[in-house]
This record gives C-alpha cells, structure tokens and sequence, in this order.
C-alpha cells in the first residue's frame, strides 16, 4: 500500500473533522485545538458511529453519539455515561500513520506515511472531485493544458511514473500546477491541485476556473462514454 | 416596536430569521405554527396573512413580509448600526449580497425540496433536484475558493452578511437530502467560522460546536 494524499493541510483547521476514503479504507481525519493531526478507521470503538461525525474538543476527538472521548493516542480516555470510569485501554479506534508536507496530508493505511517528493514553491490551492475515473481525469488535464496558453506551456510531466502526480509547467517553462491524484473511489476522483508561489492572484482565480472547466469535460467524456458501454 | 415571527423549528427558511435575530440580539415574538402534519400555514387565517401559503411570516410594526429575504434585509437594516449585515455603503458588496441572496433561493429550491421530501415524502422531481443541487454546491465551494485566493473568509467580504446567514441553512442541513460535505473543503471551513460566530443559534440537524456542554472534558 502507498502514500495517499488525502487532502490540503489548510483545509483541515484546528478543531476540525475530515471523512476521506482510500481504496476500502475510509477515514476520520481531524486536527486538534493545538494542531496535531490524527487519522484514523472512521469507525467509534462503541457503537461504530462514523468518527468524522464527532467534535474536537481541545485535545481530544469527541464521538457524536454518545460522546466517547479519544485522545491523540486514540485511546478512549472519558465516557459521559461513566464520569468516574477509567476506561480500558484497549478502547481505541485503529489509526494509521499521517505526515504533513508540502501543504498536503498524507496518509499510508498499511505502513508508515513516506510522503512523494515534490518541487519547491507550490502552495495548495483547491481539492476537486470529479465523477469520472482516473485516466479520463488525467485525459481531461492534458488536453486543456494545451489550450490555456496564458496559464501553462503545454507540457504535462509524469512526475511519478504511474501517472498520480502530474506537472504542467508555466509558459516561462518552469514549475506551473501540480495535480496529485488521490486513489480513486468507483464513482469518482479526488485531486489535488497545488500551484506555484509565483502566480498572481488573478492567474490562481484563473487556474482554480480551469479545474472547474477540465472538470465538467472530464464529465462529460464520462458520461458519453457510459452511454455507448454501459458500466459492468 | 412590535415584531412577530409565524414559526416552524423544522423550516431552513424559518431559521434563517431566528438565526439573523439571534446574531443581532434582536427580540421577537414567535407564533408556532403546525405546519406537519396540521397544514397550518395554507388555513384560512394565515392564508390571510400571506396567500402563497408559506412561512415564515413577519409581521413587523404592522407590516407583513412574506418573503425571507426581504425579512433578513429589514431586520439586518434597522438593527445592524455597523451596516455590515447589509452593506448599504458599498455598491459593489451590496449587489454581490443580492447576488447571493437570489443564490440562498437555488438552495432552497434544491436542497429544500430534498430535504422536504425526505422528512415528508413530498412529491418531487428528485433527480432535477440532486443535480441541481450539486451544481449549487459546486458554484458555493468554487466562489470560496477564490474569495480564500483574495484573502477574504465570508461570501462577499471579510466579514459576513445576511448572504453568509440565507446560504448557510441548506448549505449545512444538506445531509437531511442524502447530500454530505465530504466532497466540499471549503463549505465545510465556511460552515465551521459560522457556527463559531457569537451568539449562534441551533436548530434541529444544525447542532452547536460545544453540543455536549458541561460534559465536556478536556485531558490535561
Ligand atoms: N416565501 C419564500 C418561500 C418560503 C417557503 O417555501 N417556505 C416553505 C417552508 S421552509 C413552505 O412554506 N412551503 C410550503 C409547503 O411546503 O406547503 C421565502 O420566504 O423564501
Ligand atoms: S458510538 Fe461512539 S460513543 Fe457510542
């Protein structure tokens, strides 16, 4: 299993919660009051209520059930129903290993977050989902860096050679956008876009648009393609 | 000065004047009315108040509103002394607040109908509605894309509006009409700043950020 990101580190504030899913996995994410990340099997220990419902309070990750207290250890350490109990210790959600770098959250389900090495100077600028898969998504990028003259030189780099992380580079040939894919669900696919530190506030409106284009077009092959070759 | 609220707790459109009312700590009365199962609001009394059948209504000095715009716009504009409710000085951020407002109606005419359907099994043209409401959600997480590019936290500027409090309900109450945030990062940091403002209030699907009040225990 690899490395996955699973979304922009600004997107995830202090005190809050976050559902992402990777292949089967599916997650609780969440940020404390004081900023430590936890990742975790979106699954309470109690009931198995979906974490990502609950409520950060302070350092603490709060069930939104029955109230369930898990610590960053995610050991379960307040039940509100029992204030005097000391809960067992081995109440505790799963959790699976998180790094922050570059601006994203990464997470590995089966082994420790190696985060992929990416040039210097992107900021994060939007997380997008698009109900299509992966290479129609990667298709749909492609071809729209070659029509935004203003924006990309045309070129697309692999920078991982299983096609997860693309470049387009900025018309002065040097690092443009970067677009990481996320592992995609069956109905659709999470990227997320990172973009130099160079560009202009109008050039990022104008770049967060063309995701929105690449978007509806990625769409929009998906669904043409759906009608000729009904979905197995 | 006198103002009255005809009120249903389930009703977004309802909520959106309490919600203003509480920002602003403004009084009001609250006449409740049985609108499920009783059909209150299209009885001939109320009918009489407002005969598109509708809530909520206010009756504010003797006047009567039908529309929740035009109820957010009066109580922004004769309470907010700071004018940044409705922000009557700027032309620019005073259009982009209709804009949004026109907007706060596409939630409702979406989401609101889902969610109507869902807790009431009205009938509707769901599959319309599902996908224009994702397009709504689109257009919502793409403008605070660009607002955050432009440094600004709120809808229209860095502080909000009566466009922040018509587009909140439906935004937040999507997953009554089977619609969840996961897909949507920046509603979800717009939805979290409004439900931290003072003076916050609740309704039922709309929960509190502090929910679970004195039992709340911190590890130290
Ligand atoms: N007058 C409009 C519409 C308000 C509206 O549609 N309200 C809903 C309740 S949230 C309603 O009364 N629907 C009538 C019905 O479903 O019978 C407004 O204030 O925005
Ligand atoms: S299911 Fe989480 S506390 Fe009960």
């Amino acid at each position: 299993m690899t490395t996955e990101p699973i979304g922009l580190a600004q997107d995830l504030a202090p005190k809050g919660v976050m559902r992402a899913q990777i292949g089967h996995a599916d997650m609780a994410i969440w940020r404390s009051t004081s900023g430590v990340i936890s990742a975790w099997e979106n699954r309470c220990p109690h009931r198995g209520m979906r974490l990502s419902h609950g409520f950060v309070r302070g350092e603490s990750l709060a069930c939104a059930y029955h109230g369930w207290h898990y610590d960053c250890d995610a050991k379960c350490h307040y039940i509100p129903a029992h204030p005097e109990l000391e809960p067992p210790s081995t109440i505790r959600p799963a959790i699976y290993s998180v790094v922050e770098k570059a601006g994203i959250i990464w997470v590995n389900t089966a082994g420790t977050a190696t985060p992929a090495e990416l040039p210097d100077r992107l900021l994060g600028l939007r997380t997008i989902t698009m109900q299509c898969d992966l290479s129609t998504a990667a298709h749909a990028i492609a071809s729209a860096a070659q029509t935004n003259a203003a924006l990309f030189n045309g070129s697309v780099n692999d920078i991982n050679s299983d096609q997860t992380i693309l470049s387009l580079a900025n018309p002065n040939g040097t690092d443009g956008i970067c677009i990481l894919f996320q592992q995609p669900l069956a109905q659709s696919t999470v990227i997320h876009v990172l973009a130099h530190d160079s560009y202009s506030q109008n050039e990022l409106i104008a770049i967060s648009r063309w995701c929105e284009s690449v978007r509806r077009e990625a769409e929009r092959i998906m669904q043409s393609s759906n009608k000729v070759e009904p979905a197995k | 000065m006198s103002i009255t609220l005809y009120n249903y707790v389930l009703s977004g459109n309802c909520y959106k004047v309490r919600l203003l009312a509480n920002l602003l700590n403004i009084k009001y009365e609250t006449v409740a009315i049985d609108f499920h199962p009783g059909k209150e609001h299209q009885s001939e009394p109320l009918l009489k108040l407002n005969p598109a059948g509708t809530l909520p209504i206010l009756v504010a000095n003797g006047q009567v509103f039908t529309e929740t715009q035009a109820m957010l716009v009066w109580l922004a504009q004769q309470h907010d002394p700071s004018c940044s409710w409705w922000p009557i000085n700027n032309a620019n951020q005073l259009a982009a607040v209709v804009q949004w407002l026109g907007f706060s109606s596409r939630l409702s005419a979406t989401i609101g109908e889902l969610r109507l359907h869902s807790m009431l099994n009205n009938t509707i043209n769901i599959d319309s509605a599902q996908h224009g409401a994702k397009i709504c959600l689109r257009e919502l997480e793409s403008h605070l894309t660009e607002q955050r590019i432009i440094g600004q936290q709120w809808l229209t500027g860095d502080q909000p509006t009566i466009a922040d409090v018509a587009c909140f309900p439906y935004t937040a109450l999507s997953p009554d009409a089977g619609i969840e945030h996961d897909e949507y990062p920046l509603i979800r940091g717009w939805l979290h700043a409004l439900r931290s403002l003072d003076n916050f209030l609740t309704m039922p699907g709309i929960h509190e950020l502090h929910e679970l009040g004195s039992t709340i225990r911190d590890k130290t």
